[in-house]
């Protein structure tokens, strides 16, 4: 049975198109029972995210792209000729590949991104439970999953942050190690800013103190991240309790000065401090970054550390994309194999059956013989039909995994062999 | 040819030096499959010295520490056991890259140098004797292992500082684990080693009314001892990321080396 994939993503369709055919997460599962109830299509499943949208069906009449795209069109409220500019068809091997990269973040704006692997799950997953998933649509699934698991495992590939404030948590995991049980200071209330305390603030860090200009705001984001507001007269003090310090205020001069750090440190006996600078102008001395203990890392830091690890990705992309390979190869043999096992076993039988009656025949015009000469006759008779069948299932086996070549080849065999149509 | 119990020495050697080579190679190629290889290999390497270090056991009746191959393959077998146990608890790489040379060379010596097994001499068959042998090659252990972590968190601190990757930069764990494992297999190393040298003293005074005889082996031992205790200190002060400390490490390393070596004089 042919798979079928239509879409659209971030390289082919502007964000005006994609955003048209988006679909919010409440409305997956009746956009997929929409798509299922297309004449033609045997399984369905819909893929959308920000940055694609992709209709997966199962079926076995190819001339049911042309209703798919009609349906997209409609959906996208266009016209046909002019979203056809901006989707991409796939037919069954080409398919799998595409879900397998996918999933694995390989064709992901930035490549290894982690959440995609959850979207796909989350789109298959709505599939199984409104049952329009088929047998083939559930062996995809699976084996996507399963492929998806392995690149991330074997190449770490979505292991390094490439986005600033994860950069700045990864930093701080290379510090501290575990981040629990830590408190951090942010200062100032500046976008990135906020950002990196909120992902900090994910980590189950232990405490969260605001300073800010304004002690309203710094009590509203106290607020949100759970944690307490101070004064911002108050820092000196907060720097010797807290291990992480974001700076990201609007202040044009330096707000932490190395003599303030030194004397922290003091009251820390040796424990390290970690502090992130995303204001600019700097809010904290760069001289800062020379105290014992002191770790600094301002924008342009964290840039190039997030760049870094982009081209690590990169790196590891090539390594993944040779698994990709390997597994699509391996799920087209078995999805061939699985094809071919009715016409094989049919095969099987016919041929039990002609050595059957011919040895029965044979046996009656013979006469009485051993127990050792039938049980020769037997085995050769065995033997014969076993070579006979042996190049024809290796055939059917081993076929294209273009459904028509794999149809005719059936149709051959089964016309040599004499099998019912 | 019949193989000995006495053999699992060369088993032993072969692990230790295919997985050496394995984690070495795992390192310029960045592979992690590779790593678990060599740990595979080394853990392998590590049950065929048990089994050494037991027949050693066996054969004299005494702890396999009275001559320079047995001391070595022990303190090589200790060190090892420890790195297995942090490898377990932190999942540290990095320190492979450090131990498992260091193994790989302790147990060469020993099957180098190979003296017979040894029937103890009446004059070493005292408990005061067994403490000074059994605790010097456990702290000498300990003083490795914090030697091999102090090395990473001083690399690891470099690499913060100076903003920059190195080849290990993947491997090596945070820097407070570096921090608290080298500081603690330091204190611990620190105790250990020193009991071992009072206990060699107070044999020593029983044994030749003297406090020691000043040999190389004396002197590597009482080198390293204050080396290690100012590195000790270094990091109760928290000195221990300055360039310095690098020296002193380094001078501490081949003191206790010495201090192994000199077991044969």
């Amino acid at each position: 049975m042919p798979l079928i994939l239509v879409g659209l993503n971030h390289r082919t369709a502007p964000v005006d198109v994609r955003e048209r055919l988006s679909i919010p997460e409440p409305k997956l599962e009746e956009t997929t029972e929409a798509l299922r109830s297309i004449e033609g299509v045997d399984g369905a499943a819909v893929l959308s995210t920000c940055n694609r949208v992709e209709a997966i069906i199962s079926t076995r009449d190819e001339d049911v792209i042309a209703n798919i795209v009609e349906w997209l069109a409609t959906r996208a409220n266009t016209v046909r000729a002019e979203l056809e500019k901006h989707l991409y068809i796939l037919r069954h091997g080409d398919v799998v590949k595409h879900l397998f990269r996918v999933a694995s973040g390989l064709d992901s704006m930035i490549v290894g991104e982690p959440q995609i692997g959850g979207q796909v799950k989350k789109a298959f997953a709505a599939a199984v439970e409104l049952g329009t998933a088929d047998t083939l649509l559930m062996q995809v699934y699976e084996n996507t999953m399963r492929v998806s698991k392995k690149v991330r495992t074997d190449t770490g590939i979505g292991e390094h942050a490439v986005s600033i404030p994860y950069a700045a948590v990864e930093l701080a995991k290379k510090i501290f190690g575990d981040l629990r049980g830590l408190q951090v200071l942010l200062l100032g209330a500046g976008d990135m800013g906020e950002l990196t305390a909120e992902h900090l603030h994910q980590q189950d860090v232990k405490q969260v103190f605001v300073a800010n200009r304004s002690y309203d705001r710094a009590l509203e984001l106290a607020r949100r991240f759970e944690g307490s507001a101070v004064q911002f007269d108050a820092i000196d003090e907060h720097l010797g309790k807290c291990d992480i310090v974001i700076a990201s205020t609007a202040a044009p001069h330096f707000v932490i000065e190395p003599f303030q750090v030194r004397r922290a440190l003091d009251t820390r006996r040796s424990r390290n401090l970690f502090l992130i600078d995303l204001s600019v102008p700097r809010n904290i001395n760069p001289e800062v970054g020379s105290v014992d203990g002191a770790y600094l890392y301002n924008v342009d830091d964290l840039q190039q550390v997030a760049d870094a690890n982009l081209e690590l990705r990169q790196a590891k992309a090539k390594d993944a994309e040779l698994i990709v390979v390997r597994e699509v190869e391996a799920f087209r043999k078995r999805l061939v194999a699985q094809d071919a096992v009715p016409t094989i076993l049919e095969l099987q039988q016919r041929l039990e059956a002609i050595r059957a009656a011919e040895l029965e025949k044979c046996l009656r015009k013979v006469g009485p013989m051993t127990a050792e000469q039938h049980a020769a006759i037997e085995m050769f008779s065995t033997q014969l039909v076993n070579k006979i069948l042996h190049y024809p299932i290796l055939q059917l086996k081993d076929a294209s995994d273009e459904p028509q070549e794999r149809e005719s080849l059936r149709n051959t065999i089964r016309k040599i062999f004499g099998l019912a149509k | 040819m019949r193989f000995e119990p006495t053999d699992t020495l060369y088993v032993a050697l072969a692990c230790y030096a295919l997985g050496t080579i394995a984690a070495l190679v795992s390192l310029f190629i960045n592979e992690k499959r590779l790593q678990h290889t060599g740990l595979i290999l080394m853990i392998g390497g590590f049950a065929a010295h048990t089994m050494w270090i037991g027949t050693i056991c066996a054969r004299t009746g005494h702890p396999p520490i009275t001559n320079l191959p047995e001391a070595a393959s022990f303190v090589a077998w200790v060190v090892f056991g420890v790195e297995l146990a942090l490898w377990i608890r932190y999942r540290v790489y990095a320190a492979s890259f450090f131990v498992y040379p260091l193994v790989l060379l302790l147990l060469t010596l020993s099957a180098v140098v190979g003296e017979d097994f040894q029937v103890l001499d009446p004059a070493l068959r005292s408990n005061v004797f067994t403490v000074h042998l059994l605790m010097s090659t456990l702290g000498t252990a300990g003083l490795f292992i914090g030697l091999a972590f102090g090395l990473l968190a001083f690399l690891q601190d470099r690499a913060l500082k100076n903003k920059t990757r190195g080849r290990l930069w993947e491997w090596i764990p945070s820097l407070d684990v570096c921090k608290s494992v080298s500081y603690r297999a330091l204190a611990i190393g620190f105790c250990v080693y020193t009991i071992g040298l009072l206990a060699g003293v107070i044999w020593s005074y029983r044994t030749t009314a003297g406090l020691m005889d000043i040999r190389v082996k004396q002197i590597g031992a009482i080198t390293a001892w204050i080396l290690f205790g100012i590195l000790l200190q270094s990091y109760v002060s928290n000195t221990y990321r300055r360039k310095r400390m690098l020296f002193v490490s380094a001078g501490a390393f081949v003191a206790i080396l010495v201090a192994i070596l000199g077991i044969r004089g």
